[in-house]
């Protein structure tokens, strides 16, 4: 069986490590499917069962990069002999990497990945027991870490660079720790490439720094460009430092925190400490620490994290409550009905996590070029020299200030971003107006959709239905039936029940999506759809013959058609779908003659009747016929439709998102529009993107070549500081919405 | 007890899986054999249970 595995990449920077991380991943035997994505800094793995998570770690690291994880160390219950036996189990544990014990001491240390697992779930599922000795720590830490390793880097290339143009006789000395400590992590990262024959953007940046500075060593007392070099790398680490704050920015908004929780008696925990069953108080202004009902007390809750909507919702005793949303008055006592891990703002959390790491069709061509971008650049270097020194005759030093400023100019880094960045602010937009995108590659896909079927109950209509026409064959059969209805829930139920009828209901049985059965006032009384009733009445009932057939004593008693409403914001809806070209069908499980009037209504197609199984059939053969079919459905009835569709888009009735089959969770029609206008945005963002980061290198290497000499020239440590640049407008370009 | 007429199980009459047919109410041990049922209801109330459907 397939599984899918997320891992954190370190010392990415440019399109090129992307390549060299998925090319190792893949080539690990049992990988399926490897998706990097440089913007996160992660990759996304598919591999069958028996592959070990330490064989893609060991990749990795071959390749010269590292992935982050985790360590702790625990104390086992056990006698030294059992541990090699506990060891094999843990290995087996999703998510471990490593396990090493230490049977003297009675411990084991185990290396995990943090995204996919926690320790105390390794524990779980080894079924093993034991006290964890070592402080854990957060994802934070692994987002932040690069970020306050840059800063450390470019604190110091700011201070002794300044330092070497204002003393420039001490120029050797203060550009030392800038070249060697603030440019090791270029130096390290060209190493690393080197020695797996690859090319990155480090490469770039420690070839032209150490030319610079190697050179003014070798003309030590004549002319010299140690703070040039130093420049070089301080201007290139301002670009890096900017562009891993943004990154840091846009994960940890989406990233939770446990919040903090107060017990009914007083003790204040945080939430993913509470259990199901614990009472917690929630005061005006404080956030909902957790799912749960409320038990006690009454206020309104902003629930906009969770939905967009900015309205508050009066909650009071008996309704449900989510982690996240904030109580913006009164006083609230809810009783926990969900663990933190399980809550309904972590299942967001964890399925726009996954959506981060999309691969576009776009992103192909964007991987194409890069492969072969740095050796190119290289080339153009090495051409620039010769021709400077050879055909314009200028002197070593002067060819090779043009070779160097093409060597910092040429940066991959924005192609890499151009596609992720574009796709990541698009779902976190959405997710801000409460639309849940788990696969971001449907912001590119949606363009080709041509027919969108829709489910009728709940989703274009209000499921609220009315009767529009009765016919009583027994006196009083309709208020019989209504009083037999009145113990269903069913929403038909709801409106016979308004037909009002006195009796008592003395047996009872429902028999769900047909009918019920009812003894009443000593009357066995039958009301279902047509085929329910027939089974079970001397009556041939039409098709024509109403939609609910009531039958009393076993004799035809009544018949009733219903009605159900039409949505407004339905008719929006399918209005935009058809405005865009866009074939719009209903497909239904009812039958009744409803569905032909709101097809009629609508001018749209309509199937009725039917099932589950008929609506992913349907699908299926439009697909074969070359249609690209978007479905909207309820998440959990129609989940079968759902994955069966290009798009598959639920819309959420209830909190558990796991349970849903959407690529897409919506909580209303409307989103639809929003959807289709997110994904205009990304689609012209990425192209906008791609020019910006194509078009800056095809216009700002020549210049730094010198085709424009002597009226332009760009010096090798401004050319580092558009190098540095081009990736954060690429990123800042993304963010902006419009 | 009553008896799966599908597959001759033994059910409880608070079996999630029923169905009315000529007024008697009938209950299954799954939603298997409640399909099978309703797909042709006679051939089993002539001919007795089968087995366990298969699917």
């Amino acid at each position: 069986m397939d599984k899918e595995e997320e891992l954190k990449i370190e010392g990415m920077h440019c399109a090129t490590c992307v390549l060299t991380v998925s090319k190792s991943l893949k080539s690990v035997n049992g990988v399926k499917e490897a998706e990097v994505n440089l913007a996160t800094g992660s990759a996304k793995v598919i591999l069958n069962g028996d592959v070990r998570l330490k064989e893609l770690v060991k990749a990795v690291r071959k390749a010269g990069y590292d992935v982050a994880t985790q360590r702790f160390i625990v104390k086992l219950n056990v006698n030294p002999e059992e541990i090699p036996k506990i060891v094999k189990k843990l290995e087996n544990v999703r998510g471990v990497i490593d396990v090493q014990s230490n049977p003297g001491l009675g411990t084991v240390m185990i290396e995990y990945n943090p995204i996919s697992t926690t320790p105390q779930e390794i524990l779980k599922e080894a079924e093993i027991k034991g006290e964890i000795l070592s402080k854990q720590h957060t994802e934070k830490d692994i987002i932040y870490k690069d970020l306050y390793d840059l800063l450390r880097r470019l604190l110091i290339g700011v201070v002794f660079t300044t330092l070497s143009y204002l003393f420039p006789t001490f120029s050797i000395i203060f550009s030392l720790p800038v070249q060697f400590y603030s440019g090791l992590r270029f130096h390290k990262g060209a190493y690393r490439a080197l020695r797996n024959k690859t090319t990155n953007m480090d490469v770039l940046v420690s070839l032209s720094s150490n030319l610079l500075w190697f050179s003014s060593l070798f003309l030590l007392g004549k002319q010299t460009f140690f703070s040039d070099a130093s420049l070089l790398i301080t201007f290139i680490l301002v670009g890096k430092t900017l562009e891993a704050y943004i990154k840091a920015k846009m994960s940890s908004d989406i990233r939770i925190e446990p919040y903090r929780a107060t017990l009914k008696d007083g003790r204040i925990v945080s939430s993913n400490e509470l259990k199901i069953g614990d009472i917690i108080i929630v005061r005006a202004g404080e956030k909902i620490p957790a799912d749960g009902i409320v038990e006690n007390g009454e206020g309104e809750v902003n629930e906009s994290i969770l939905t967009g909507e900015q309205k508050p919702v009066l909650k009071k005793k008996g309704d449900s409550v989510l982690a996240g949303g904030i109580l913006v008055n009164g006083y609230l006592e809810i009783y926990v009905t969900r663990s933190w891990d399980r809550s309904y703002i972590m299942q967001v959390t964890e399925a726009v996590r996954g959506a981060y790491n999309t691969r576009v069709s776009i992103q192909n061509l964007v991987d194409k070029v890069s492969s072969i971008f740095v050796p190119v650049v290289i080339s153009i270097g090495i051409a620039t020299f010769l021709i400077w020194r050879f055909i314009m005759g200028f002197n070593t030093i002067n060819a090779l200030l043009f070779t160097v400023s093409v060597l910092a100019i040429a940066c991959p880094c924005a192609l890499g971003l151009a596609t992720p960045m574009a796709i990541l602010t698009s779902v976190h937009r959405a997710l801000k107006r409460g639309i849940i995108i788990r696969d971001g590659s449907i912001l590119e896909e949606i363009r080709n959709i041509d027919i969108a079927i829709l489910d009728k109950t709940g989703t274009i209509t209000k499921g609220e239905y009315s009767i529009s026409e009765k016919i009583e064959f027994i006196e009083n059969a309709l208020q019989l039936a209504s009083v037999a209805e009145s113990r269903s829930l069913h929403p038909v139920a709801k409106a016979l029940q308004k037909l009002g009828g006195k009796g008592e209901v003395e047996y009872f049985e429902e028999f769900p999506g047909r009918g019920v059965y009812a003894k009443v006032n000593g009357n066995d009384v039958i009301v279902g759809n047509r085929d329910f009733v027939k089974n079970n009445c001397d009556w041939d009932a039409k098709e024509d013959e109403g939609d609910i057939l009531i039958c009393i004593n076993g004799k035809p008693g009544g018949v009733v058609s219903l009605k159900d409403e039409v949505k407004e914001e339905a008719r929006k809806v399918i209005d935009y779908l058809r405005r865009k070209g866009i074939e719009v069908i209903i497909a239904t499980g009812d039958n009744s003659k409803s569905v032909d009037q709101i097809g009629r209504e609508l001018n749209v197609k309509v199937y009725k009747g039917m099932s589950p199984e008929d609506k992913a059939e349907l699908i299926r053969s439009l697909k074969e016929k070359g249609h690209k079919v978007l479905f909207v459905g309820d998440g959990i009835n129609d989940g079968l439709a759902i994955k069966e569709a290009d798009i598959g888009i639920a819309i959420s009735t209830g909190t558990d998102l796991a349970k849903s089959a959407g690529k897409v969770i919506i909580s209303s029609l409307m989103d639809i529009l929003v959807l289709f206008e997110e994904a205009r945005l990304t689609v012209r963002k990425i192209k906008e993107n791609l020019t910006w980061a194509f078009g800056y290198n095809s216009v700002l290497i020549p210049i730094a070549g010198g085709i424009l000499y002597p009226h332009i020239v760009i010096p090798p440590e401004y050319a580092a500081l558009a190098m540095g640049f081009s990736s954060v407008i690429v990123s800042l370009w993304s963010l902006i919405p419009f | 007890m009553m008896i799966d007429p599908v597959c001759g199980m033994e059910v409880d009459e608070r079996s999630p899986y029923k169905t009315m047919y000529k007024g008697k109410i009938y209950y299954f041990c799954s939603s298997n054999c409640l399909k099978e049922f309703q797909k042709k209801p006679e051939e089993y109330l002539r001919g007795g249970p089968k087995g366990m459907p298969h699917g």
